[in-house]
């Protein structure tokens, strides 16, 4: 016997694998494309009762159980039957528990343990399916209905939510707990089942459910409130089409202004720049940095007038220039006619030049240096030189003493 | 640097309106009791108040006292208000309808430009409509193309305070409570005037499915 239902399963199972594109197909379509699928692999499924024909004139589906493993596989959200029928599943426990005292009573305790098997059994897949049910309606709050577009049909899921959650809270209260303690006795298996694990998890599940309710109702709350709104803007759209001449009336000119439309004028305007805190140099100075010129929005001044300037400069800087030279070969002609050393700072005191010292010594060397060196030759020159007093290694020239050799 | 108490003063008088995707330090800060007395008291001094609206989701400066001067101030306002009702409203029902959801723009809703822009050109209607909107003066745009006109309208919207950006490299924009204000503004006018827009809605929406 358990052999053969091994066997069965294992079959069951592998044509479910086997066939799993046809079935997936049909999952998301809803019917089976017959045009696609040998028949006999059609008739096979049928025969497994894996599809169904609903009647003669309809198309294959698939069965609610195959369908509901899925759902449940795959956590499908399109999943919106909850299954609610405690009453009756209730009703099967009882049953089972009468089975089981019997069974005990009269000793035989082979049949009394597969009663009690198929109690177990029948308790945890009450608890599992009402957990699911409420998993299910949770992930519905979750994306606020998110498989159906508009807000009309969120409503009405939502309702849908609304009206099993009541139905699985009304059957709830079926349950007696007083009564099924009594049923257990002092029967440690019975009061396990019945009562601890029962009654442990039906408190759960009525805590959570209470609180989707409340969600459902908060979110309904808010569908029709986006309702609400949708159908204010299209009707202020519609009614200045039908009355393209409306004005709302002036609240601004009523004694008492409704605060919605008291809004004070903006007073503040921005700061100015302080260039002299030095505190905001850094952030002033890098504002000025990203400044851009732009050149070619200036005016040029017209180009020949200033030609014109520069030439009168640069005769007059020549002329100065000059009156340098002239006195540095004075300078050496004298050296030349006295043929002593002679100092060039000495002369520049006793001829009352006007130029400045260091003009003055620089062009000296300058002149010097600047000689032939066949006429180079002719003089001899001594700087006196000063160390810098701070920078080792440079020298100050104080003055230049020139001789003829 | 400047404390909280300052950059919402600052904010109030230059006549921003703070909500919680806007600014929510500022706004958290005037869910205090003790903190709005503050401000409230400082307001005082320029002849202004705190208000709020939308259920105090929105805060903003409202006069304390109305003389002659505040009452001109008060009809600019209002002028303003109402001439951007329609374009705004007209916007609101085209975001909706292009994003599909059926649910309308409130405060902290997203809006990804390119989806919307890619919806709008692949729908004449719609495409007509952006262009009608976009003329309106408040959007005031002179393109052509759907680009120009999208991006112009977001701009100025941005700059109105009705939508945020708050990465400036993605084209991203959230809604702002006074978004919402808007919507609270249409329902006082429908109320206070009974012009019953809710009614002349669904009815136009029945007749639309008669047909």
């Amino acid at each position: 016997m358990k052999d053969n239902f091994t066997q069965a399963g294992t079959k069951f199972l592998r044509a479910l694998s086997r066939h799993s594109d046809l079935i997936m197909q049909t999952y998301l379509t809803g019917t089976v494309d017959e045009s696609i699928y040998s028949p006999q692999v059609l008739d096979n499924l049928q025969t497994l009762g894996i599809i169904w024909r609903p009647d003669a004139e309809s198309d294959l589906r698939l069965r609610r159980v195959v369908r509901a493993l899925l759902e449940e596989g795959l956590s499908d959200e399109r999943n919106r039957q909850i299954d609610a029928n405690v009453g009756g599943a209730l009703n099967k426990v009882m049953t089972l528990v009468a089975h089981y005292k019997e069974a005990s009573h009269k000793h035989r305790f082979a049949e009394a343990a597969a009663h009690l098997a198929d109690l177990t059994e029948l308790t945890y897949a009450l608890i599992d399916s009402l957990k699911q049910g409420v998993r299910a309606l949770w992930a519905k709050i979750h994306k606020e209905f998110g498989y159906v577009a508009s807000i009309d049909a969120k409503i009405r899921e939502n309702q849908l939510a609304q009206s099993q959650v009541s139905e699985i809270l009304a059957q709830l209260e079926l349950f007696e707990f007083d009564k099924l303690a009594i049923e257990a006795g002092s029967n440690r298996d019975l009061r396990r089942l019945l009562v601890v694990t029962l009654q442990s998890n039906f408190a759960a599940i009525t805590q959570e459910l209470s609180l989707a309710q409340a969600r459902l109702t908060e979110l309904l709350g808010r569908f029709r409130e986006f309702q609400g709104r949708t159908r204010l803007l299209k009707g202020f759209v519609l009614h200045l089409e039908q009355n393209p001449a409306y004005q709302p009336a002036q609240y601004t000119q009523h004694s008492k202004v409704p605060a919605l439309f008291n809004l004070a004028d903006s007073v503040i305007k921005p700061a100015a720049v302080d260039v002299n805190n030095p505190q905001h140099e850094v952030e002033l100075s890098q504002i000025v940095g990203r400044l851009k010129a732009i050149y070619h929005l200036k005016t040029h001044p017209p180009a020949n007038a200033s030609q014109h300037i520069q030439v009168e400069k640069m005769a007059e800087v020549e002329l100065d220039e000059n009156k340098v030279k002239q006195q540095v070969e004075a300078y050496f002609c004298q050296v030349i006619d006295s043929g002593e050393r002679q100092s060039a700072l000495e002369y520049h005191q006793t001829e009352q030049l006007a130029f400045d010292k260091e003009v003055w010594l620089y062009q000296v060397i300058g002149e010097y240096e600047a000689l032939p060196d066949t006429e180079k030759s002719y003089f001899e020159i001594e700087k006196s030189l000063t160390d810098h007093p701070i920078y080792s290694g440079n020298k100050i020239i104080e003055d230049v003493e020139l001789w003829f050799s | 640097m400047i404390s909280q108490q300052g950059l919402v003063l600052e904010a109030l008088l230059s006549g921003e309106f703070i909500c919680r995707v806007s600014n929510e330090d500022s706004f958290l800060y005037l869910q205090d009791d003790k903190n709005a007395a503050q401000i409230e008291a400082q307001l005082n001094l320029l002849n202004r108040t705190l208000a709020t609206a939308v259920e105090g989701e929105v805060y903003f400066a409202g006069y304390l006292a109305l003389a002659d001067k505040e009452r001109k101030v008060l009809e600019r306002q209002f002028r303003e208000i109402t001439t951007n009702l329609l374009p705004l409203t007209e916007w609101l029902l085209l975001v909706q309808e292009t994003s599909g959801k059926d649910v309308p723009l409130t405060q902290g809703a997203a809006i990804r430009l390119n989806e919307l822009q890619t919806t709008i050109e692949d729908t004449p209607a719609l495409t007509e409509q952006l262009a009608k909107i976009s003329a309106y003066p408040l959007f005031n745009s002179t393109s052509k193309t759907v680009d120009g006109q999208i991006k112009q309208i977001f701009k100025r919207l941005t700059e109105l305070g009705y939508l945020i950006k708050p990465n400036p490299e993605k084209l991203i924009f959230i809604a702002t409570g006074k978004l919402d204000y808007i919507y609270e503004v249409i329902r006082f006018i429908d109320e206070t005037e009974s012009l019953s827009l809710t009614e002349q809605a669904d009815a136009a929406m029945q007749q639309g499915s008669l047909l």
